[in-house]
């Protein structure tokens, strides 16, 4: 909180510097609260070291893209904009933001930079997004429950069944406390956190560069038994069924909850917030083992027509160097420059290397109707799990999800 | 003797009835506000857990709305924006109501009843449906992003319940009393101001009042026509409190935010209640 | 006396016409400034919407022109006939609801005694907390660790373990349903309650000494000269309920399963969340036309003494 107010007098000094600052080029940038622990700081940084003077605005994270496209209709949008990057394909088709491919290609370390980040950036061959931050998800387990439970509390489990058998052994402790979270009507937070337990099993979810949903595989179906038994086992609490994101971490940053998948930004707010929770960090398994991971945090768009790809670069050129990412890294997103990510986290939590790693292979489905099929409330993805996770026809969901996601495709081209 | 002692025990009991009754009703009225507020000021982790017992057990603590505070711009920029917007809505939907109600009560011109019809037909038509094309005619004015857009969609939305208000007030008072006035060559102005305004206060009240919540608690057209996070007014602000910080939600934050709105609502009302109530009732009999 | 117009040779002199029409000039100039406001910030609007329900409109890139096909589209939407459903079911219910709680209400805070004018207040307290604020409220109220009722349930024993309220359809509808009543029964009671004041005592001692009984005086003499309040608080409640959208959205988040996304919800969430802003102002319009069906629906059945 201390923080938080600092940041907040940061941004109001940053405000009077740069309107000091008149002669100097000045753009504006908006970027979503939950970079509100990093990105004044990094702009900060960027604005006393450059002519180029960049005024931050943060907006509620779940308001950000409808703010973003009324704005950018009504002609009122900021220059550039740190955009969660699932929606960077919707935005790119739209022809709101301007080509980055150039200023891409020309960066010398660009076949560096997050690759997941880049592919939802990229549409039609040329590339309109560029990596901003970073989260990958990853698997968080109690350590002090663990051992309560009489488990190693130095081994996360490495696949499903260890998942489960943890998960029990916890739950058994009783009162309050309870084996495994998720939040189970969040259809944003289960792709970051239950996509990946079906690509370490080998399936998929978007196949044929998006065009095609393969939503009713075996590895989905397993992976729905797999949480399926959880709740039926009461493992999990009955908040999960009606949470919609809002206390995606609530359980977890409470000591009440053995394990649960959640993303990087955990890890940072954990230590910082959360001093007395003791927790290990690890990946995210398939059935048998492997690992996979979502790659999530945002992309840095220009919106289109303003002419000021010079600052864009200028910028990016920051945010990439050894300084930036350190400074990305030290406020919770982790690095999005492979080569140099190491050192830049070298000085945190070694929980972050696992983070880091996740990244590395994380990856992000790409779809200009991302938010139609996978985030939206209303939308098949989120009502399918909610069926199948809590419901008595898991099948039936999966079936009619499938259809329903292939149709919002279909009807997209 | 025994028939007066009868009455008196039936009186009694019937007394009982009625204040049992009513206190009881009264109580599950009162509860959800009193324990809203209660909750506001238990610690942050005493008030993510159960409220039994509702007050706070271990000492009042305000840290709820320090936490509060600490969103975003700081919570007086948001409660300044929220007054703004409220006092002007008030002011021009009492201005302009005014006016029209005069209008239409006591002038005869082409299409009255129509205009009329058309006004108080908007109640029916849901706002939400035509917030983009709203949006994009703040844009072509250059009042998008704007308290003042913002405003004047508000006393718009107000419009028909206003003027329905203030043509029932007008069409309540004799048409003699005006009459005398004009004989005495009173401007038409002045017959509004200085005969007419004092007959129809209840009514401004009612109006004023309406206005002032209807603006003060708004959510939807502020959140989608402010789009500068140090315009926000208190509702959209506490969208953003409630959607939970990192997926977690800080409940106290949320009520003492619930509270905080609350708050002017329930002291206008209880201020000014003799004449909101007035002024409904005015409205409900026509 | 005054007002008696000047005859010349039986043809009015043209003074009268021209007074005549400056004060015609005058009513128009009052209700000008509400007539430019709702012209601009809602007949033109309600126009661009029914333009746009006929383009394929995204909030970013080019709208297409597509004639009706967002209708013939809308009539096979199954969500949105599933949000009709249920919004004119809870309509239907919470209205019944209302009416059920405001008229005992009122006909309790009729009577003039000690302590009534602060009972009247108290009820009526919900009423002007925004239905925002009172939303947040009980989605605390209703949550299952931190809320009042899941947690006060199980510490009484009433049951084993915690219950999700929000997790099935008919606990998430009643709790709306209850929150409600909560908040507005307290304005119908004041809209009866003026009904009731207006009924004169006389009217009501008369039907006395005709020998009426109290459900006779109240059905025979209360709610034909009540017609009018009530006429006036069903459509608000009628018309309020059909545009429902504050609750849904902040308690449940139409949950669970999209069972109690209303219709506005609906349109919401396809022009605000999925940006088809054409689709959604077709959406909006078919709305429209049920809403001004409903309300003239209503005004005919109460006008009309044998729709009581």
């Amino acid at each position: 909180m201390k923080l938080l107010k600092i940041m907040t007098l940061a941004a109001t000094a940053l405000g009077v510097l740069s309107t000091c600052a008149l002669a100097q080029e000045k753009v504006t940038m908006w970027s979503r609260s939950t970079s509100e622990a990093f990105m004044p700081a990094l702009i900060k940084a960027f604005n006393a070291s450059h002519e180029t003077q960049i005024e931050l605005q943060i907006v509620p994270s779940s308001e950000m893209v409808q703010k973003y496209a009324t704005a950018a209709a009504g002609g009122s949008a900021p220059d550039f904009v740190s955009l969660d990057l699932v929606y960077a394909p919707a935005f790119a088709k739209s022809g709101a933001l301007e080509d980055l491919t150039d200023l891409a290609k020309s960066l010398p370390y660009f076949d560096q930079l997050s690759k997941a980040h880049v592919g939802t950036g990229t549409y039609d061959g040329r590339i309109y997004a560029l990596p901003m931050s970073a989260d990958a998800s990853v698997l968080l387990w109690n350590k002090r429950l663990f051992k309560q439970a009489g488990l190693d509390p130095e081994k996360g489990p490495t696949n499903w069944s260890e998942i489960e058998e943890a998960a029990g052994k916890v739950n058994a402790l009783g009162g309050d406390v309870h084996g495994f979270y998720f939040s189970g009507a969040c259809g944003g937070c289960n792709a970051f956190t239950f996509m990946p337990l079906i690509w370490a099993s080998g399936g998929d979810i978007l196949v044929d560069d998006g065009k095609r949903a393969t939503i009713d595989t075996p590895q989905m179906h397993e992976a729905i038994n797999f949480y399926r038994n959880l709740v039926a086992k009461g493992l999990v609490p009955e908040s999960a069924k009606t949470d919609s994101g809002k206390n995606f971490f609530g359980g977890f940053a409470t000591d009440k909850i053995g394990l649960s998948p959640i993303g990087a930004f955990a890890i940072g707010n954990l230590v910082k917030n959360y001093p007395t929770v003791e927790f290990g960090v690890t990946f995210i398994p398939g059935k048998n083992g492997g690992k996979a991971s979502f790659a999530g945090g945002d992309n840095f768009v220009v919106t289109a027509g303003r002419d000021n790809t010079k600052a864009a670069k200028e910028f990016l050129e920051f945010v990439y160097s050894i300084e930036g990412q350190t400074l990305l890294a030290k406020g919770g997103s982790l690095p999005t420059r492979a080569d140099i990510a190491a050192e830049a986290i070298k000085s945190l939590d070694e929980r972050y290397q696992i983070a880091t790693e996740a990244m590395k292979i994380g990856r992000t489905p790409s779809s200009p109707v991302y938010n139609d099929i996978i985030n939206s409330s209303t939308g098949p993805w989120k009502q399918m799990l909610n069926e199948a996770f809590f419901g008595d026809d898991a099948r039936g969901s999966v079936a009619k999800a499938q259809a329903a996601m292939q149709s919002i495709l279909d009807s997209s081209n | 003797m025994a028939r007066s002692r009868t009455s008196t025990t039936h009186r009694l009991h019937e007394a009982i009835r009625y204040h049992g009754f009513g206190i009881a009703a009264a109580l599950l009225f009162l509860a959800p506000l009193a324990w809203s507020v209660l909750v506001s000021f238990k610690p942050s982790i005493e008030a993510r857990q159960p409220p039994l017992p509702p007050w706070p057990v271990g000492g009042f603590s305000v840290q709820s709305y320090e936490n509060l505070a600490q969103y975003g711009a700081g919570i007086w920029t948001y409660t300044g924006n929220s007054l703004i917007v409220s006092a002007a809505t008030v002011v021009a939907s009492v201005v302009i109501s005014l006016f029209a109600g005069y209008g239409f009560s006591r002038f005869q011109f082409p299409l009255k009843n129509a205009l009329f019809v058309l006004i108080i037909s908007t109640v029916m038509i849901p706002f939400q449906s035509i917030l983009t094309p709203l949006f994009l005619i703040l844009t072509k004015l250059g009042l998008q992003n704007t308290l003042t857009g913002i405003v004047l969609v508000y006393v718009t939305l107000q419009l028909p319940f206003s003027i329905f208000m203030m043509r029932n007030a007008f069409d309540a008072v004799p048409k003699e009393i005006e009459d005398a006035a004009r004989v005495d060559g009173a401007s038409v102005f002045a017959v509004l101001y200085r005969i007419m305004l004092p007959l129809v206060l209840p009514g401004v009240a009612t109006v004023a009042i309406f206005a002032f919540l209807a603006s003060w608690n708004e959510f939807l057209a502020a959140l989608i026509l402010l789009t500068d996070q140090n315009k926000y007014t208190l509702p959209v602000l506490m969208a953003a409190v409630r959607s939970g910080q990192f997926g977690t939600i800080d409940w106290g934050a949320v009520q003492s935010g619930v509270t905080l709105m609350m708050a002017p609502c329930l002291v206008i009302f209880l201020a000014l209640q003799r004449y909101y109530i007035r002024g409904l009732t005015a409205g409900a009999v026509k | 006396m005054t007002s008696q117009p000047q005859i010349h040779n039986g043809v009015p002199i043209p003074r009268r016409n021209q007074r005549q029409r400056r004060k015609q000039l005058a009513g128009l100039l009052f209700v000008s400034p509400a007539l430019i406001l709702v012209l601009t910030f809602f007949v033109i609007p309600l126009g661009m919407a029914f333009w746009m329900s006929l383009h394929n409109w995204p909030l970013l890139g080019k709208p297409r022109f597509i004639w009706f096909n967002n209708y013939t589209r809308l009539a096979q939407d199954g969500q949105f006939w599933a949000s009709m459903r249920f919004t004119v079911y809870y309509t239907l219910v919470v209205t019944v609801a209302i009416f059920a709680v405001a008229f005992p209400l009122a006909l309790f805070a009729e009577k003039s005694r000690k302590l009534t004018k602060i009972y009247r207040t108290a009820f009526f307290l919900p009423v002007v907390v925004g239905f925002g604020s009172a939303s947040l409220l009980w989605a605390w109220l209703l949550d299952v660790d931190s809320g009042l009722f899941s947690p006060a349930a199980q510490s009484l024993g009433f049951t084993a373990k915690r219950v999700n309220l929000l997790a099935d359809f008919d606990t998430t509808f009643w709790s709306i349903i209850i929150m409600v009543v909560w908040k507005t029964a307290g304005f119908n009671m004041i809209i009866l309650l003026t009904g009731l004041q207006g009924i004169s005592t006389e009217v009501q001692e008369a039907a006395r000494m005709d020998g009426a009984s109290a459900w006779q005086r109240f059905r025979r003499v209360t709610l034909p000269l009540m017609r009018r309040t009530i006429a006036l608080a069903l459509i608000l409640s009628v018309s309020g309920s059909m545009l429902a959208f504050d609750q849904f959205y902040i308690i449940a988040d139409g949950g669970p399963q999209n069972s109690t996304v209303t219709a506005v919800y609906w349109i919401f969430s396809q022009s605000f969340v999925s940006f088809h802003l054409g689709y959604g102002s077709a959406l909006s319009m078919v709305l429209l036309v049920i809403l001004v069906f409903i309300s003239v629906l209503q005004l005919r059945l109460l006008r009309n003494p044998e729709g009581m």
